[in-house]
């Protein structure tokens, strides 16, 4: 498989601060990955070296293969920044028109690239718009589009998501979908981590400049999970002393606790994964026992909750 | 995608520039109080001249065309001088506030296209606001009394004057990165280049050795309104160099405000009033500061690596070069050797008498 991006002992330092440290990452040829970290983890600092914004302390970096350089960068990469800016006094067809230019795109092919990108963006009814006049999740569609006028590769996208509201998450999430199924490899930062657990093929988790863990959504969920929780509904309030009790005999349970905003929902956290089966058996216990139980929901840990631990267990 | 990316040929900054500048009320209402106040200078010298001619001061058409062209040219040196920094000085630093920058670093656009595409779309507004001039500034065929070497010289230094002063704008957002620090550092050097010669040149009188000497012309080679001073006075013929200075023609009487800007300008020679052509060394001086400060912008500019030599470097050294060469070939031409003012000349001792032979 043929790595869209690969950076191997990545260093980078802002004189003492050391915002890298030895990051080896790898990303497959159309894949979206996503990478998460708390603020100052490195994840703009990483965009910014693979988009060839700055030159990286020591280590290497090989985009579709190839060693890269400033001008293999611009080939490659297509690069949006953490904080969308736009030009107030354009239009929206003169902003893509602008960085057209910029990419030494001319005559009929660029009017072409602007007016495909306008419709691939869903913009096309928005084109004499000026910039300032669209909304935070077309001005975010429409920065995306000016990434794509070279029709790089790669795209690099830092936190996409931010400030979006749920519709405009939604569109872009789609649009991101869209890209990938065009070949595109993205490679996305995001503090919204639920957003990344539904658009993302690959993830991985910075801290402290350290790729703490990094691979296909599925493998890395696997890795870090260490426990179950249950989460269950009792009919009747005379009911919760009995239940508290059975539970905490189970040899596989670890905790139980009692939901404060709702005493009769109990949370129960297991030493270790439990399946269905497990599940199912662990039900008929209680209700055999004689607790009435109203609701009874199994759930692995979220992305947020992987998120949080790892990160707190490597500030620890 | 595309295979090869090519270097944009026509600088797309530019275009951007040539869309927008003239969007909005702003760039309207700028050229309209320019306007007007170029209106009203006119209108203001033309009342004073009228008014030295009811006091009975001899005042002929060509004085008239004279008075208005030297006000006239001051005040558009004066405006660019205030304009044309701001005019640039958020060039970079307006960029990276709207944090567009890393969008334009990630692209093929030089930092040399970007600098001379902001320089360009600044300029190009003040230009236009030269060119609007006109009108106001053909009353002074009117009156007559202008040549058209003064008039050719006139525009060179206010074009010169127009390109250091956006550099001077230039310079400080590429070193700066937030526009209100580059516009307060681009007046820095502004007050440095104009205003300190000229408090200096007011005072050196009073502290020279011996006292009452004129300020020496190398105080005010970069000063654009010592320059445009030189340009624009026209010294008169004296037919009786003996008698003290005064005429309509003269700087410090036709305009009393200009007299702040003009000292040291006019020297006092026993042949008659000379005219420091301080203006020779402003123009050679604005093309090798415009260059230094745009060779040292285009660095700055520059995402990483700033100082590492490059290409682009090699043109920069062939321009500053030639321009140094022709400084140092043309130096009798423009450094200027004042005369030894009259009043300091050694006095001949009065031949002594013979004695009386009786």
């Amino acid at each position: 498989m043929t790595l869209a991006i690969e950076t191997i002992e990545l260093t980078h330092r802002y004189k003492k601060l050391i915002a890298l440290d030895r990051l080896n990452l790898q990303v497959p040829q159309g894949c979206i990955y996503g990478f998460i970290g708390p603020n100052g983890a490195g994840k703009t600092t990483t965009l910014r070296l693979l988009a060839g914004l700055q030159t990286p302390t020591s280590g290497e970096i090989r985009l579709m293969g190839e060693r890269l350089s400033s001008r293999l960068a611009q080939r490659f990469v297509g690069y949006m920044p953490d904080f969308f800016g736009v030009y107030d006094d354009l239009r929206v067809w003169e902003y893509l028109d602008f960085f057209a230019r910029c990419y030494g795109l001319r005559g009929a092919r660029l009017r072409q690239v602007v007016d495909e990108l306008l419709e691939l963006v869903d913009l096309s009814d928005k084109r004499d718009a000026f910039v300032q006049t669209l909304s935070r999740g077309m001005q975010q569609r429409l920065c995306l589009a000016h990434a794509l006028v070279h029709d790089p590769p790669i795209l690099l996208l830092d936190e996409p998501a931010s400030g979006l509201d749920p519709r405009a998450r939604v569109e872009l999430r789609e649009l991101l979908r869209t890209l990938r199924d065009m070949g595109k490899t993205i490679m996305l930062s995001s503090h919204i981590l639920s957003e990344l657990a539904e658009v993302c093929d690959a993830i991985g988790i910075i801290d402290h400049g350290r790729m703490l863990i990094s691979g296909p959504l599925a493998e890395v969920q696997q890795q870090l999970a260490t426990g179950s929780r249950v989460r269950m509904r009792i009919a009747r309030e005379s009911d919760v002393v009995l239940a508290l009790t059975l539970l905490q005999h189970q040899p596989l349970v670890q905790t139980v606790s009692t939901v404060p905003a709702d005493p009769r929902s109990l949370i129960v956290d297991f030493t270790q994964p439990i399946g269905e089966e497990q599940c199912a058996t662990f039900l008929a216990e209680l209700v055999s026992a004689g607790v009435a139980i109203s609701e009874f929901s199994a759930r692995s840990e979220n992305l947020e909750e992987f998120f949080l631990r790892l990160t707190m267990a490597n500030t620890g | 995608m595309n295979a090869q990316l090519r270097i944009p040929q026509l600088n797309p900054i530019l275009i951007r520039e040539a869309r927008t500048r003239m969007r909005g009320a702003r760039p309207y209402l700028i050229l309209t109080i320019f306007l007007l106040v170029l209106i009203l200078t006119t209108f203001g010298i033309y009342q004073y001249m009228v008014s030295q001619a009811r006091s009975g001061t001899v005042v002929l058409s060509s004085h008239i065309g004279q008075a208005l062209f030297k006000g006239l040219a001051f005040t558009e040196m004066f405006f660019i001088v205030l304009v044309a920094p701001i005019l640039t000085s958020s060039a970079i630093s307006s960029e990276r506030e709207r944090l567009t920058y890393d969008m334009l670093l990630a692209t093929p656009l030089r930092p040399g296209q970007l600098l001379s595409g902001k320089l360009i779309g600044a300029l190009s507004y003040l230009f236009l606001l030269i060119v609007a001039s006109i009108p106001v500034f053909s009353i002074v065929l009117i009156f007559g009394g202008v040549s058209l070497r003064t008039l050719v010289l006139t525009v060179i230094l206010l074009g010169g004057a127009a390109l250091f002063f956006g550099t001077i704008g230039l310079f400080s957002s590429a070193l700066i990165g937030r526009t209100v620090p580059a516009v307060i550092l681009s007046y820095a050097i502004v007050l440095l280049i104009c205003g300190v010669p000229l408090i200096i040149a007011s005072i050196w009188p009073q502290f020279s050795t011996p006292p009452g000497q004129s300020p020496p012309p190398w105080l005010l080679y970069l000063n654009p309104f010592s320059a445009i001073v030189a340009v624009t006075t026209v010294v008169p013929m004296m037919p009786q160099p003996d008698l003290p200075f005064f005429s309509v023609s003269d700087p410090f009487m036709v305009i009393p405000f200009l007299s702040q800007f003009s000292t040291g300008i006019v020297r006092y020679a026993p042949e008659g009033p000379l005219l420091m052509p301080v203006y020779r060394a402003t123009l050679l001086g604005f093309g090798l500061g415009t260059f230094i400060l745009l060779w040292i912008s285009s660095h700055l500019a520059l995402p990483t690596r700033k100082w590492q030599p490059r290409w682009s470097d090699l043109g920069f050294v062939v321009v500053i070069g030639a321009i140094a060469l022709v400084m140092w070939v043309t130096v009798e031409w423009w450094w200027i050797v004042p005369p030894v003012e009259p009043w300091l000349m050694p006095v001949d001792a009065p031949p002594i008498a013979p004695p009386m032979v009786p």
